[in-house]
C-alpha cells in the first residue's frame, strides 16, 4: 500500500445556505487502506461534505481532487466514474428486487448495458461476495433480509462497482454490537485491499475504535484532524461539543423504598419473548438492554399495547392493568417514546402545538367532542418550555426543527398528560451530544418528581449515565439484572454478548 | 426447532401459489370451468374458448399498458380513454382521407404514433408536473375522451376501411357448431405483445429499472436509472398499448362508438390486481396478469351462459376485485407478521 | 433565527385560499363580460340548484383526502340513497299529497340516507378490518353497488315523488335555493367537526402519519371507519338533493360527478396525502367551478368542451402547487421578505396562543 499519495483530496470546499455557512473552507485528505471518520454533532456539516463529494450538492468554493483529476464540482456520474460510493443511511436498496440484481444493477447501468441475464447478475454479484467473505442469499428479496444483512448488500453493491473510497453514512445506527463487530471485520479485509473508508458518525466509541484517522467538524469547520491515536474519549467529546461533559453517574438512591410504581409479572408473546418479569419505582431510571431482535423492543411494545402480550400480569401502582391497545395502554397511565421518532413519533408536516397535544386528545374535550382550545394551547405552550423546545412558534411545523429538538416534542407529547411510566426506545439516536445530555437530565428530573422511567437502549455510555438498575434481554428472556457496582461496561458488553 | 416443518410447508404452498398469484389463479379458473360446465354442459366446447380468446385479446393488451404502470408504482385510469380515441380517430380519419385504406398495417401505426402522443400527455403530467398519478390520469381520461367527443366526432361510425374491413374478417378460428363462433387472427399479435412485454420487464434494464422505481424510486435514482426519463418512457409504452388495443377492439367490433369502452376501465385494473400486481408498485407479471384476464372473460362469458343479466357482470368483477385485494392485504399483514418471527429466530439461534 | 421553509409552510393554506379567491373573481368578471345572462340573480339561483350536489360529494371526497384515502364510491352511494328513497315512495304509492305526506317524506329520506350511509360502511369495514388500499377498496364498491343497483332497478329510472320531496332541490327560501341551504348548513356543520372536535384532529392527525397516530394512542380503525361513514352520509345527502331536482331516481348517475369533486379538492388545496383539508376551500371552488360551468355553457360551449376544460383545470391547478412547493414562488416570496426593513412586525404572521 502506499499510504502517501492520497485517493481523495477535498481542499477549501466551502458552502452556504441561504444565509447559513453549512461548511466553511474544509478540507479533508483520505489515502488508500485507511479507515477515515468525519465526526461531529448533528448539523456540524458531515452530510453536507458526503453529499458535495458524492456529486449531489454543489459547492461555492473549493477544489477536489479525485485520482489525476481536479474538479471545482462533481456530477454523480463523476463521482462513480472515479470509484467514490456512498452509503446514505437508509442503504438505498431496491426491497422487492433480489440480492443480485441490487448487487449488480448499478455496475450494468454504469456500463451502460441495455439487456439483463440473470446468470450474470449471479456472476458479478457472487464475484463481490466471495471478495469480502460474507454469506448472503443471492435470490433472497432484500425486503426479507434484516438490517444487517441490507447494509452488506449495500456494501457488496458499492464494491461491484469497482468503488475506491466508500462513503458510510452513520452505518451503525440500526445495528447490534454484534453486527457491528462484524462489519468491522469486513471494514479491516476491505482496507488491506485498497479501498478506503469514509465513516460518518457521531458515535464516540466507534469513532474510536476503528478509525486510523479523524477529522472532527463543528458548526462548518474543521476543528481538528489527526491519528486516531491522539484521541482519547474527553479529547474527542470536546472537539465535537466544544465544551467538558462530566461522566456522571445516577447517585440517588431513596427509591429503593418505595413500593413499586410499574410490576410486570411473567409477561411473554408467542415467539418473541416470555417469562418477563420486573418492577420499577418511583425515582428510579430502568435500563433494558440487548441486541437487536432480542425481544427489547417488542417486550416495551407489548406494555404499551401496541402488540399485546398474550400472558402475564401488569400491575400500576398495585392495581392489576389490562392492555390490549395502545388506547388501553395510555389510559393505563403509560408514555412511549418509540424509536424511530420519524415515522412512529412525529406527524411532520403539523405544526409543534398540534404534536404535544396529539397524546392526550381524550383529556382536552368538553362538551360535545369539542376541542377546549385554549386549554390545549397552554397545555403545549407550558410543556414545551418546560423542556426548552427551540422553535421559533409553536404553530411552525415539526419538521422545521432540528433532531435534538423534535425529539423533545415526541417527549413533550407523553410529559403533557404526566404519564405514571414513560418508556423511552433508543432516546438519543441521531440527537446530537448537546441535547442528548440535556435530555438524560430531564428524565433523571422526571424520575426524583417519581415518574417510572424506562430506558431502552443498546448505547451503553448512556445506559451507564442516566440509569440505577439494567436488564439485559437475551433471545426474548431477562438474563440479567446489573446494578449498584456491578453496573459498568464490561458487565453489560459481557451478558450482550454471551 | 417446531417451527421448521411448518416453515418449509409454507414455502412449498408459497411455491405453488406463484410469485404472483397465478397458481391461486389457475385453480380459481379450474373450480370456475367445473362449477359452470356442471350447471350448464354446453360450457364444454370449442366456442368458450373462441369466445373467451375473443374477448381476452383486445384486454389482455390494455391489461399490459396498466401492468407496466402499477409496476412503477403508479395507477392509470386513462388507457380506455386512449384505447378509444386511437381507434375511432383511426375510422374517421381514414374514411375522410383515404389513407390507411388498403393496409390495416398503416391503420394500427397511425394509432400507435396518436397513443405515443396521449401518452406523452400522461408522461408530461407525471413525471415533468409530478401528480399523483390516479389524479392525473382522471384528468387526462376527461381530456382525451372531451376532445373525441368534441372534436372528432360523436357518431357510431359502420363503415371501415377495407383494409381494416378485411382484417375485422380474417380468422384464426371458426366453429360452425350451433351459431358460428370465431376468432379473430389478432390473437396472435395479442399474444406477441404479451411475450414481448414480458421478455422487456425482466430482461432488460428498462424492464428492471420499472420494478426499481416501483420499488423505490429515490434508490432508482441513486443507483443511476434516469428515473425521469423511464417515467415518460413508461407512459409513452403505455399509451401506445393502449392506442394497440383500442385500435383491436374497434376493429373487432366492427363499429366505432367513440361512446365505448371508458366507463370499463375496472374489468382491467381488476384482472391485473388479481394477476398480482400491487398498486404500491414494484411487483406483478405478465403470467399472472393474463391469467387475471382470463378469469375475467370466463365470468363475464359464464354468467351470459348462464342467462344472468348484464347488469351482475360489473357487480361479479367489482366484488372479485374487493375478493382479490383482500386476499392480498391479509397475506401481506400475514407475511410481515411472518417475517418479524424469522427474524426473531435468526437472532435467538 | 426563523427557519424560511417554516414561514412558507405557515403561509401555504392560506395562501392557497387566496389565489382560489382570486380565480372565483376573475371567473366571475370574465364571464359576466362575455356573457349577458351571467350576472343575473336567475343564474345565479340555478347555479345554486346545482352546486348543492356537487359541493357535498366534494366535502365527502374532502374528508377521506384529509384521512389520505379518497372514495370514489361517492355517486354509487348516492344512488343507492336516492334510489331507495324513491322505492319507498313508489311501493307505498305516497307520491300523492296527503296530509301526511311531509312526515312520510321525513322518514323516507332517512331511511334512504341511512341506507346509502351503511353502504359506507362496507368501505370502512374493508379499509379498517382487511386494510386494503381506499383507491382499490372504493373502486371495486364503486363496481360492486352499482351492478347491484342497476340489477335491481333493471336499469331503468324511478319516478313519482311528491311535491314536499321535489322542493328540496328546486325549491327557494327568500331566493336562495334550499338545495343551497342545505350545503352551506352540510358545510358549516363539516368545518365544526373538522376544527373543533377532538374527532376531526384525529382525522388530521391519521392523515398526516397513520403510524403516528397509532403510537400516540388513537384508534385508527375507529377514526377512518367514522370517515367512510361521514363520506358516505354527505354522498347520500347529495343523492337525494340529485333525486329531487331531476324528479327521479337512477342507477346511473354519471361517474363524472366523480372526477367533478377531485378537480373541487384540488382546486381548494386539499393535500390527496392526507393531513391538511378546508371546508372554505372546497365550498369556494365549488362555487368556481359551477360559474365556469354556466359561464361556458352561456358562450355556447357544450359539456364535452367542459370536460377538456375541467381535466385541464385539474392538470393545471396540482401542477402549479407542485412548482410553487418546489420553491419557485417561496423564491419570489423571499425575495419580497428580504426587501422589507428588518424587524418591522415579525411575529405578526402567528397569533401565539
Amino acid at each position: 500500500m502506499s499510504g502517501d499519495h492520497p485517493l481523495l483530496v477535498a481542499q477549501g470546499i466551502s458552502k452556504h445556505f441561504g444565509g447559513v455557512a453549512a461548511l466553511d473552507d474544509v478540507s479533508l485528505e483520505v489515502r488508500p487502506g485507511e479507515v477515515h471518520c468525519i465526526a461531529g454533532e448533528n448539523g456540524s456539516g458531515k452530510s453536507t461534505l458526503i453529499k458535495i463529494i458524492s456529486g449531489v450538492v454543489t459547492p461555492d468554493a473549493g477544489v477536489i481532487e479525485v485520482g489525476c483529476e481536479t474538479y471545482r464540482h462533481l456530477t454523480p456520474r463523476q463521482a462513480i466514474g472515479a470509484g467514490i460510493e456512498v452509503i446514505f443511511q437508509d442503504f438505498s436498496l431496491f426491497p422487492n428486487l433480489t440480492v443480485a440484481e441490487n448487487i449488480a444493477v448499478s455496475s450494468l447501468i454504469a456500463h451502460g448495458r441495455r439487456t439483463v441475464r440473470p446468470p450474470e447478475l449471479r456472476r458479478i454479484a457472487r464475484a463481490v461476495i466471495e471478495r469480502i467473505g460474507v454469506d448472503l442469499d443471492l435470490d433472497a428479496r432484500v425486503e426479507d433480509l434484516s438490517v444487517a444483512d441490507r447494509q452488506l448488500t449495500a456494501i457488496c453493491r458499492a464494491l461491484a462497482q469497482d468503488a475506491r473510497i466508500i462513503f458510510m453514512d452513520e452505518p451503525t445506527t440500526a445495528l447490534t454490537w454484534r453486527e457491528v463487530r462484524a462489519l468491522f471485520q469486513i471494514v479491516a479485509s476491505l482496507r488491506e485491499s485498497g479501498v478506503a473508508l469514509v465513516f460518518v458518525s457521531h458515535k464516540i466509541e466507534e469513532v474510536l475504535r476503528i478509525s486510523q484517522r479523524i477529522t472532527v467538524l463543528r458548526n462548518g469547520k474543521v476543528v481538528v484532524s489527526g491519528e486516531a491515536a491522539e484521541f482519547d474519549r474527553p479529547a474527542l467529546i470536546r472537539a465535537m461539543t466544544g465544551r467538558m461533559l462530566s461522566e456522571r453517574r445516577p447517585s440517588d438512591t431513596n427509591w429503593r423504598e418505595m413500593p413499586p410504581i410499574l410490576e410486570v409479572q411473567g409477561l411473554g408473546l408467542g415467539g418473541y419473548f416470555e417469562g418477563v418479569t420486573f418492577d420499577v419505582r418511583p425515582g428510579e431510571v430502568l435500563g433494558v438492554t440487548g441486541l437487536l431482535g432480542s425481544g427489547r423492543t417488542e417486550i416495551a411494545e407489548a406494555l404499551f399495547g401496541v402488540r399485546p402480550a398474550d400472558t402475564g400480569t401488569v400491575r400500576v401502582n398495585g392495581q392489576p392493568v389490562v392492555v390490549n391497545s395502545v388506547r388501553d395502554a395510555v389510559r393505563a397511565g403509560f408514555g412511549y417514546v418509540p424509536a424511530d421518532r420519524l415515522s412512529e413519533g412525529l406527524f411532520l408536516d403539523q405544526s409543534i402545538a398540534r404534536n404535544v397535544i396529539a397524546g392526550s386528545l381524550d383529556l382536552l374535550v368538553g362538551r360535545l367532542n369539542l376541542l377546549r382550545q385554549s386549554v390545549a394551547d397552554r397545555v403545549a405552550q407550558t410543556t414545551l418550555t418546560d423542556l426548552r423546545v427551540k422553535m421559533s412558534s409553536s404553530r411552525a411545523p415539526v419538521r422545521s426543527l432540528s433532531g435534538g429538538n423534535q425529539q423533545r416534542v415526541v417527549l413533550a407529547k407523553w410529559l403533557a398528560r404526566s404519564p405514571r411510566i414513560l418508556i423511552l426506545n433508543s432516546p438519543t439516536v441521531g440527537v446530537d451530544v448537546g441535547s442528548k445530555h440535556e435530555i438524560l437530565e430531564m428524565l433523571r428530573a422526571k424520575s426524583r418528581e417519581g415518574m417510572g422511567i424506562i430506558v431502552i437502549s443498546d448505547d451503553v455510555p448512556e445506559l451507564l449515565e442516566v440509569c440505577h438498575r439494567v436488564l439485559v434481554v437475551r433471545r426474548g428472556r431477562i438474563v440479567a439484572e446489573l446494578t449498584g457496582d456491578g453496573l459498568t461496561e464490561k458487565t453489560i458488553l459481557d451478558e450482550l454478548a454471551a | 426447532m417446531s417451527t421448521v416443518p411448518s416453515a418449509a410447508r409454507r414455502l412449498r404452498i408459497s411455491r405453488l401459489r406463484g410469485s404472483n398469484n397465478e397458481g391461486v389463479l389457475v385453480v380459481a379458473i379450474a373450480v370456475l370451468a367445473t362449477v359452470v360446465g356442471l350447471v350448464s354442459p354446453s360450457f364444454w366446447s370449442v366456442a368458450t374458448l373462441l369466445n373467451v380468446g375473443t374477448n381476452s385479446l383486445e384486454n389482455a393488451v390494455f391489461a399490459m399498458a396498466v401492468l407496466i404502470v402499477m409496476v412503477s408504482g403508479g395507477i392509470d385510469v386513462s388507457f380506455m380513454a386512449i384505447g378509444i380515441f386511437a381507434g375511432y380517430s383511426v375510422i374517421v380519419l381514414g374514411n375522410a382521407t383515404g389513407i390507411a385504406a388498403d393496409s390495416a398495417w398503416l391503420g394500427f401505426m397511425i394509432a400507435i404514433a396518436i397513443g405515443l402522443a396521449l401518452g406523452l400527455l400522461n408522461a408530461f403530467a407525471i413525471a415533468v408536473l409530478r401528480l399523483p398519478t390516479l389524479i392525473a390520469t382522471l384528468g387526462t381520461q376527461t381530456i382525451i375522451r372531451g376532445v373525441m367527443l368534441a372534436f372528432i366526432g360523436r357518431k357510431v361510425i359502420p363503415d371501415y376501411p377495407p383494409g381494416l374491413e378485411s382484417l375485422s374478417t380474417t380468422y384464426l378460428f371458426t366453429d360452425y357448431a350451433a351459431i358460428a363462433t370465431r376468432l379473430n387472427v389478432m390473437i396472435v399479435p395479442s399474444i406477441v405483445i404479451c411475450i414481448v412485454v414480458s421478455l422487456m420487464l425482466r430482461y432488460t434494464l428498462v424492464g428492471r429499472g420499472i420494478f426499481a422505481i416501483g420499488g423505490d424510486a429515490e434508490s432508482a435514482r441513486r443507483a443511476g436509472f434516469p428515473v425521469t426519463r423511464l417515467r415518460v418512457l413508461i407512459y409513452l409504452m403505455a399509451g401506445a398499448l393502449a392506442a394497440t388495443a383500442g385500435m383491436m377492439h374497434v376493429t373487432q367490433v366492427r363499429l366505432a362508438n367513440p361512446y365505448e369502452l371508458v366507463g370499463g376501465e375496472l374489468d382491467v385494473i381488476a384482472a391485473v390486481v388479481l394477476g398480482g400486481a400491487s398498486i404500491f408498485g414494484g411487483k406483478g407479471s405478465v403470467s399472472g396478469t393474463v391469467l387475471g384476464v382470463v378469469l375475467i372473460a370466463l365470468i363475464n362469458y359464464s354468467l351470459i351462459l348462464l342467462g344472468v343479466p348484464g347488469a351482475w357482470q360489473r357487480a361479479a368483477v367489482g366484488a372479485l376485485l374487493l375478493i382479490g385485494v383482500s386476499a392480498q392485504a391479509l397475506s401481506a399483514a400475514g407475511r410481515h407478521r411472518r417475517g418479524t418471527i424469522v427474524q426473531a429466530e435468526e437472532a435467538a439461534a | 433565527m426563523t427557519d424560511p421553509s417554516a414561514v412558507i409552510q405557515r403561509l401555504l393554506p392560506e395562501r392557497s385560499l387566496l389565489r382560489l379567491a382570486a380565480f372565483a373573481i376573475v371567473v366571475l368578471v370574465v364571464f359576466s363580460l362575455m356573457s349577458k345572462p351571467f350576472f343575473t340573480v336567475i343564474n345565479f339561483q340555478s347555479m345554486g340548484f346545482q352546486v348543492a350536489e356537487v359541493g357535498l360529494l366534494s366535502l365527502a371526497v374532502m374528508l377521506t383526502m384529509l384521512t389520505g384515502g379518497i372514495d370514489l364510491s361517492i355517486v354509487s352511494i348516492a344512488s343507492v340513497a336516492a334510489l331507495v328513497t324513491a322505492q319507498l315512495f313508489a311501493a307505498t304509492g305516497a307520491a300523492e299529497t296527503t296530509a301526511m305526506t311531509p312526515v312520510l317524506t321525513a322518514v323516507f329520506i332517512l331511511v334512504g340516507m341511512l341506507a346509502g350511509t351503511l353502504t359506507g360502511l362496507v368501505n370502512g369495514l374493508l379499509i379498517t378490518r382487511l386494510r386494503v388500499t381506499p383507491i382499490l377498496a372504493t373502486l371495486g364498491t364503486m363496481q360492486l353497488i352499482n351492478g347491484l343497483m342497476v340489477a335491481w332497478t333493471n336499469g331503468r329510472a324511478i319516478y313519482g315523488m311528491p311535491d314536499v320531496f321535489l322542493a328540496i332541490g328546486t325549491g327557494t327560501v327568500l331566493l336562495a335555493p334550499i338545495a343551497i341551504v342545505v350545503l352551506m348548513a352540510a358545510a358549516l356543520l363539516t368545518a365544526a367537526f373538522m376544527n373543533r372536535t377532538g374527532t376531526g384532529l384525529r382525522l388530521k392527525l391519521v392523515g398526516a402519519n397513520p403510524t403516528a397516530a397509532r403510537y400516540s394512542g388513537l384508534d385508527n380503525g375507529r377514526v377512518l371507519m367514522l370517515t367512510y361513514l361521514a363520506s358516505a352520509f354527505l354522498a347520500s345527502l347529495a343523492g337525494i338533493i340529485i333525486a329531487s331536482r331531476a324528479a327521479s331516481a337512477s342507477a346511473d348517475y354519471g361517474t363524472s360527478y366523480v372526477l367533478v369533486a377531485i378537480v373541487i379538492c384540488m382546486l381548494a388545496g386539499v393535500n390527496p396525502n392526507g393531513g391538511y383539508a378546508t371546508v372554505t376551500g372546497v365550498v369556494i371552488a365549488a362555487f368556481t367551478l359551477q360559474m365556469v360551468a354556466s359561464g361556458l355553457n352561456q358562450i355556447g360551449w357544450n359539456t364535452f368542451h367542459y370536460q377538456i376544460v375541467q381535466g385541464v383545470l385539474l392538470i393545471a391547478v396540482i401542477g402549479l402547487n407542485t412548482f410553487s412547493e418546489q420553491g419557485l414562488l417561496s423564491g419570489l416570496l423571499g425575495r419580497l421578505r428580504r426587501r422589507r426593513p428588518v424587524g418591522t412586525r415579525p411575529a405578526k404572521a402567528e397569533p401565539g396562543p
